[in-house]
C-alpha cells in the first residue's frame, strides 16, 4: 500500500501521473488485479476482503486526486510564468489625440446651456451690414462700431464681428418664446499678444412676452453659469455699455490665479472680466419687428475662458496646432 | 479718461471718501477703473526757499545755492539744473531722504564744494515728466511753508485714477462730469460754481467784434477775447496735465486742455494778434453752413470746421498777444454722420465732440474767466458774443415705477426712482399719476427711452443690491438641426481623438498666392477682403490643408517625429459660399517608438492612414482621385465615396510639397462634414439560416481598379450575395499585364438553408459578369 502511495506522489508531471493512473486504476491495473482475486476468496471472508479493497481504493483515489490538483496547479503556474512580460514597458504604445482646449471649453459651455433647455443656433460667417450692425442698434457712423474692427469685402459684406447676428437671424425665422445660444467663430481686425483675427464666442438670447424677463433673471443665470464654469468664485456685476442691450453689465469673477489678492493676470485688481450681458434693447426688437416682448442676451469669448480655465500662457499658441500644447490635454 | 483726487475735489467734496470707496463706487456705477495710483512722495523732501544762487567756482553748469529748508535752517546745496536761477521755492530732498530703495541723500562734495541735499525734478520725486530741470513750486498747490513735507501737498501727492469709459458716456469725459455721476452715487452735493468776474478790460467785446451767420447754424457758440502777455503754466496745471498725459510746451494749449478736461466744454483759441482793435478795426467772425459743416472764418479767413478741425495757422500760441476763445457744442450724432459721409479730416478734440461734449457753454466761459483771473492774472474783454440757444431742448420720457421694476425684476418704489433721477439732475414732473414724465439733461444724450432710465436706476442702486431670480420658462423640445450637427461633430471629434489625432484650430484666412501656388481655387477677386490684416492672411481659405501643413511644419521644427492633426473648420469656394470640412494630416512615423517596433516604427503608409480614417468616419469606398491640386500624389490618392457620393479625398502628399514644408512621408484628407452626419437607419431582416463563404480568384487586367469590379458585381443585385470583399491582389511577371484578384463572397438566404445549386448559380453569375465586362478568367 505504501509503495502504491509513493508511486502516486513520485509522479512529477501530469504525464507521469497519467501513467500511474493507468497502472493503478486502469483495466489491467493493480487494483483491477486485486479485485479479480475476489472471486477466489472463500465465502465468509469475501465481504471483509471486498471492504478492505474498497477502503484502499478510496484512500488511493484521494491520494491521486490531491496529487493531480497539485500538479495541475503547478503546470498552469508554469504556463503563466512562461508568458511573463515586463508590462511597464508597454505603458504608452499608441497615443490618443487631444481635444483642443478651446473646443473642449466650448463643449463645456454648451453642455450647461443645453441642459437648461437652450437651443443651439448657427448663422453664416459672412454677414451683411444689417445683421451684423444695423439690426443690433449699431447704425452707420455709431461710435460703438469702433469697438469692433471689421473685415470688409469688396461687395460690402463683412466677416461677422460677433455671434450676435445669429440672434437677429433666429428672431427673424422663429417666433418668441426663444431660448438659444449661438457658439462659433468671429473675426476682428486685431492681431497682437492678446488679440487674434479669429476667435470664438458663445452668445445667448432669451425672449418672451413683455414683462416676463428681467435683469434679475439674467443675474441669476449668469452667476450660476460662472460657478458651474469656475467653481467657488465671487461674481461681480458692473454696469457697462453695449449698443444692443440696456441696461448692460460686464461680469467679473474673483481672480482664480491669486484668489482676489491681486496679481499680474488680473492687473492687480483681484477681478477678471469674463462676459458681457444685458436686457435686449428695444431698438433691436424694433429691427426684427417684435412687439410687446422682453428679453436678455449675453456673450462671452471662448478663448478667454479656455485660457483662464486651463491656464494657457499664450493666446496665439492656440491657433498654431502646436502639439507641445495640445498633447498636454490627452 | 483720467481723473485725480484733488481735481475731483474741486467739484465734489470727497475729503471723507476713501480711495477704496471711490474705486468701488466708480466700478459700481459703470465707470470701470482701469488703474488707480497714488503718488506718495518720500519723507524728508520738503519745501525749500532759495536764498541765493551763485556759479560754482570750478564747474560752469553747477550752481551753489543757499536754501532755507526749515525755519531758520539754511543748507548749502549744489544744483545742476539751469532753471534753479528762476526759482524761489523748490522741493529739497534733505539728508536722509530716500528717493528709492538704493538712493539715499547723504552729505557730499561736488567738485570740492559741500552739498547737503538735492533739489528735485518731477521725475526724481516719482512724478510723470514735466519738462527739463527742477520742479519750481508755486502757491497754486497751496501755501508754501518752508520745511513742510512735499507729501503733505496733496495736489502733488495726488491719487490718479484711470477710467475706461464706455462709448455712450461722453458726459463723463470731464472731471466735472465724473463728479456729477459720483455725486448721485455717493449722495454728496456738487460744489456750487458761480464765478463773478472781478477784473475785466474796460473795452467791451461787442465794440471790437461782430458775429455773422450764413445758413442754418445747428450748434451753439460763445466767444470771448483776451489780451495776453507772457502766459505761464502754473505748477498746478503742469501737474494735472502731466497726470493726464496732456502737458505741452504751449501755455495756451495747456489752458485749453485744462479747461476742457475740467469742464467738458470744448474750448478753442484763435490767434487774432494782428487785429488792431484800438484803431476801431472790427473783428468779423463769420459762421457759414456749408453742407451741414459750420465753416468758421475770421475776417474772411477760414479758420475751422466747427467741432471737427481747426486750421494750423489760426491756432493761438505763446507769442499770441490777442486771442479769441470759442466755446462750442454740436450734437454728436449729427457731427458723426457729417464727418463720416464727407470723409472729413478731424483733430484731437473731435473725439470729445463726437462722444457728446458739455452743452453748457456759459459754464465753460465763466470757468475760463475764473481760471484767467485766478491763475493767469490776465484780463478778458467785457462781455461775450454768442449764437445758438443755451437751452438745448431736453428730451422728455414718460415712465412708471411698475415698468422699471419689471425690467429690473425687483420692486423699486416710485419714491426711490424719483430720488435717484433727481440726484442725476433729471427733472421729474412729479404727480400722483402712475406714469410720470422725466426730462433728461442735455448732456445725457445717451438717455433715450425707459430702458436707458432703468439702467440709471440699476447703476445707482448697484447691481449687487438687485436680487437674482431664476427665470420660469416653458419647457419645449429645442433639439433642432444645429444641435444634430453639433452632436455629429462632437462624436466625429471624439473618434478622431481616439484615433490619435490632436484637434487643431487655425484661422479661416489664407495667403492667396500660396493657395494658388498649390493649385487650390481662390476667392473671386471681386468678392475678396478689402482690408486684410497681413499679406499672409489676405483671403479666406478654400482648404484647411495648407493650415495643417504649416502646423505640421512648425511641429517638425520643434523636433516632433510625427504629427497627427485634425480640424473641423469652415472653408469657402470661389463664390465665397461657406461649408465645413473635416481635414486631417498625418506626417512621420506611423506609431510611437517603443519596444514592439524596436524604436524604429515604419513611416505612415496608405494602409495605416486609411485604417485610421475609417475608424473616424466609418465605411467608405475609394476610387482614383479627380482632385488636381499640387498636394496630390498621382499614384496614392483617392476620392472618398460615402453613400455613392464623392465627398472628399485623401492622398499621400506629393514629395515636392513635403520638401517645401520640411516633412517626411505625409498623408492628408479633406472631407465634407455634411456627408459625415449620421443618417437615419432602418433595420433589415436577419437571416436565421447558415451562410457560406466562397473564395474566387480571377485573372484580370491590371488597370481595372477593384471599385469597378465591385460596382459590376453590385449591379447584378444578387439576392443571396450578402457581402463580398477583396482579400488578395497579386502581380508577377508570369501574369504580364494582368493581375490576380481574390474575392471572398458571403452567401446566405433569408428564407431557407442554401443548397449547392443556389450557391453555384450565384457564383456563376459573378464569373460570367466579370468575364463579359473585363475578360476576367477564373484562375
Amino acid at each position: 500500500m505504501e509503495t502504491l502511495k509513493k508511486q502516486i506522489n513520485d509522479a512529477n508531471s501530469l504525464t507521469e501521473l497519467e501513467k500511474v493512473r493507468i497502472d493503478l486504476f486502469g483495466k489491467k491495473g493493480t487494483l483491477s488485479k486485486e479485485f479479480a482475486k475476489l472471486k477466489d476468496v472463500p465465502g465468509p471472508e469475501k465481504k471483509a476482503f471486498a471492504e478492505g479493497l474498497n477502503k484502499n481504493k478510496a484512500i488511493l483515489q484521494t491520494e491521486f486526486d490531491a496529487r493531480y490538483e497539485k500538479l495541475k496547479k503547478e503546470e498552469i503556474e508554469n504556463l503563466l510564468k512562461a508568458e511573463a512580460i515586463d508590462v511597464s514597458l508597454y505603458g504608452n504604445l499608441d497615443e490618443k489625440g487631444a481635444y483642443h482646449p478651446v473646443m473642449a471649453t466650448m463643449d463645456k459651455i454648451i453642455d450647461y446651456f443645453v441642459a437648461l433647455n437652450f437651443a443651439i443656433e448657427d448663422g453664416p460667417k459672412i454677414e451683411d451690414d444689417f445683421h451684423n450692425f444695423e439690426a443690433l442698434n449699431l447704425p452707420k457712423n455709431h461710435p460703438a462700431r469702433d469697438m469692433q474692427d471689421t473685415f470688409f469685402f469688396k461687395d460690402g459684406a463683412v466677416l461677422r464681428t460677433h455671434t450676435s447676428p445669429v440672434q437677429i437671424r433666429t428672431m427673424l425665422s422663429q417666433k418668441p418664446p426663444i431660448r438659444m445660444i449661438a457658439p462659433g467663430a468671429v473675426f476682428r481686425k486685431d492681431y497682437d499678444i492678446t488679440h487674434t483675427p479669429m476667435f470664438h464666442q458663445v452668445e445667448g438670447l432669451v425672449v418672451d412676452a413683455k414683462g416676463e424677463i428681467s435683469f434679475a433673471n439674467l443675474k441669476a443665470i449668469m452667476s450660476d453659469f460662472l460657478h458651474y464654469m469656475f467653481g467657488e468664485v465671487e461674481v461681480r456685476f458692473r454696469p457697462s455699455f453695449f449698443p444692443f442691450t440696456e441696461p448692460s453689465s460686464e461680469v467679473d469673477i474673483s481672480c482664480i490665479f491669486c484668489e482676489g489678492e491681486g496679481c499680474r493676470v488680473c492687473s492687480h485688481t483681484g477681478w477678471l472680466e469674463v462676459l458681457g450681458c444685458g436686457i435686449v434693447d428695444s431698438n433691436v426688437f424694433d429691427a426684427v419687428e417684435y412687439k410687446d416682448v422682453s428679453g436678455y442676451a449675453f456673450g462671452l469669448g471662448v478663448e478667454r475662458f479656455a485660457m483662464l480655465l486651463h491656464k494657457v500662457p499664450d493666446l496665439r499658441m492656440l491657433f498654431e496646432g502646436d502639439t507641445r500644447l495640445l498633447e498636454q490635454f490627452r | 479718461m483720467i481723473i485725480t483726487r484733488t481735481w475731483l475735489n474741486n467739484f465734489l467734496d470727497i475729503t471723507e471718501v476713501s480711495d477704496d470707496t471711490l474705486y468701488k463706487t466708480l466700478n459700481a456705477i459703470g465707470l470701470e477703473v482701469d488703474n488707480i495710483k497714488t503718488y506718495n512722495i518720500p519723507a524728508k523732501i520738503v519745501v525749500g526757499k532759495v536764498l541765493s544762487c551763485e556759479k560754482h567756482p570750478d564747474a560752469d553748469k553747477l550752481n551753489v545755492c543757499q536754501i532755507e529748508i526749515a525755519e531758520g535752517i539754511t543748507r548749502q546745496i549744489v544744483c545742476g539744473a539751469a532753471n534753479i536761477v528762476e526759482a524761489e521755492y523748490v522741493a529739497v530732498a534733505t539728508i536722509g531722504a530716500k528717493l528709492s530703495e538704493d538712493f539715499e541723500i547723504k552729505h557730499a562734495k561736488l567738485r570740492g564744494v559741500e552739498s547737503n541735499g538735492m533739489v528735485c525734478s518731477a521725475s526724481e520725486l516719482g512724478l510723470p515728466p514735466m519738462g527739463d530741470g527742477i520742479m519750481i513750486l508755486d502757491e497754486t498747490i497751496g501755501e508754501l511753508i518752508v520745511g513742510k513735507e512735499i507729501n503733505e501737498y496733496k495736489k502733488i501727492a495726488d491719487t490718479v485714477i484711470e477710467i475706461e469709459l464706455t462709448a455712450n458716456r461722453g458726459d463723463c469725459l470731464s472731471i466735472n462730469g465724473v463728479a456729477r455721476d459720483l455725486s448721485a452715487a455717493l449722495n454728496i452735493p456738487m460744489k456750487a460754481f458761480d464765478y463773478e468776474s472781478q477784473n475785466q478790460e474796460k473795452i467791451g467785446l461787442a465794440r471790437v467784434a461782430k458775429l455773422k451767420t450764413e445758413g442754418e447754424i445747428n450748434a451753439s457758440l460763445e466767444y470771448v477775447m483776451a489780451n495776453l502777455s507772457e502766459l505761464k503754466t502754473s505748477l498746478l496745471f503742469t501737474l494735472r496735465l502731466a497726470f493726464i498725459d496732456k502737458l505741452t510746451q504751449n501755455p495756451i494749449s495747456n489752458l485749453l486742455q485744462y479747461l476742457t478736461h475740467a469742464t467738458g466744454v470744448i474750448l478753442r483759441a484763435y490767434d487774432v494778434s494782428n487785429i488792431d482793435v484800438d484803431n476801431e478795426e472790427k473783428l468779423v467772425i463769420n459762421i457759414k453752413n456749408v453742407n451741414e459743416v459750420m465753416h468758421i472764418s475770421i475776417n474772411d479767413k477760414l479758420c475751422a470746421h466747427l467741432g471737427i478741425h481747426q486750421e494750423e495757422s489760426s491756432l493761438a500760441n505763446e507769442s499770441s498777444t490777442k486771442v479769441l476763445f470759442q466755446a462750442s457744442y454740436v450734437n454728436p450724432e449729427q457731427i458723426v454722420n457729417v464727418v463720416s459721409e464727407q470723409k472729413l479730416e478731424t483733430d484731437e478734440l473731435y473725439y470729445n465732440t463726437s462722444r457728446g461734449s458739455e452743452p453748457s457753454l456759459c459754464f465753460g466761459i465763466s470757468y475760463l474767466t475764473y481760471l484767467f483771473e485766478t491763475y493767469y492774472h490776465s484780463k478778458l474783454f467785457d462781455g461775450s458774443l454768442s449764437i445758438g440757444s443755451e437751452e438745448i431742448e431736453e428730451n422728455l420720457i414718460t415712465i412708471s415705477a411698475e415698468e422699471i421694476s419689471k425690467i429690473i425684476g425687483n420692486d423699486i418704489p416710485k419714491i426711490e426712482i424719483i430720488n435717484i433721477l433727481k440726484a442725476l439732475n433729471f427733472k421729474v414732473q412729479t404727480s400722483t399719476e402712475e406714469r410720470f414724465g422725466v426730462s433728461i439733461p442735455a448732456y445725457r444724450h445717451d438717455i433715450q427711452n425707459i430702458q436707458d432710465i432703468s439702467e440709471e436706476i440699476v447703476r445707482i442702486i448697484g447691481i449687487d443690491n438687485i436680487e437674482a431670480k431664476a427665470l420660469k420658462f416653458v419647457e419645449k423640445n429645442r433639439n433642432n438641426n444645429t444641435m444634430k450637427r453639433y452632436i455629429a461633430k462632437k462624436s466625429l471629434r471624439s473618434r478622431a481623438v481616439s484615433a490619435g489625432f490632436d484637434e487643431s484650430i487655425s484661422f479661416a484666412f489664407a495667403d492667396k498666392n500660396l493657395l494658388q501656388k498649390y493649385g487650390f481655387k481662390v476667392l473671386n477677386d471681386k468678392l475678396d477682403i478689402i482690408n486684410p490684416i497681413t499679406t499672409d492672411l489676405n483671403t479666406l481659405r478654400t482648404t484647411v490643408l495648407i493650415n495643417l501643413l504649416q502646423a505640421a511644419k512648425r511641429n517638425v521644427s520643434y523636433s516632433k517625429k510625427s504629427t497627427a492633426l485634425f480640424e473641423i473648420g469652415t472653408v469657402f469656394n470661389e463664390y465665397r459660399e461657406e461649408k465645413e470640412v473635416l481635414s486631417l494630416i498625418f506626417t512621420g512615423q506611423k506609431e510611437s517608438e517603443n519596444v514592439s517596433n524596436a524604436g524604429k516604427p515604419m513611416p505612415i503608409n496608405f494602409e495605416t492612414f486609411v485604417k485610421k480614417l475609417s475608424s473616424i468616419i466609418g465605411n467608405f469606398e475609394l476610387k482614383t482621385s479627380f482632385e488636381s491640386n499640387a498636394l496630390i500624389h498621382p499614384y496614392q490618392s483617392a476620392d472618398i465615396i460615402i453613400n455613392n457620393k464623392i465627398c472628399g479625398y485623401l492622398s499621400k502628399v506629393h514629395p515636392t510639397v513635403c520638401e517645401n514644408f520640411d516633412l517626411k512621408e505625409t498623408f492628408v484628407a479633406e472631407i465634407d462634414f455634411e456627408a459625415l452626419i449620421p443618417q437615419h437607419i432602418n433595420a433589415s431582416n436577419i437571416s436565421k439560416f447558415q451562410g457560406v463563404f466562397k473564395d474566387l480568384s480571377f485573372v484580370i487586367d491590371k488597370e481595372i481598379p477593384y471599385l469597378k469590379v465591385a460596382l459590376s458585381i453590385e449591379s447584378l443585385k444578387l439576392p443571396l450575395l450578402k457581402k463580398f470583399y477583396a482579400v488578395d491582389v497579386y502581380e508577377d511577371e508570369t501574369l504580364g499585364k494582368e493581375k490576380s484578384l481574390s474575392l471572398r463572397l458571403f452567401i446566405q438566404s433569408l428564407e431557407e438553408t442554401l443548397n449547392e445549386e443556389d450557391i453555384e448559380n450565384t457564383v456563376t453569375l459573378i464569373i460570367n459578369k466579370l468575364e463579359t465586362e473585363y475578360g476576367a478568367t477564373l484562375r
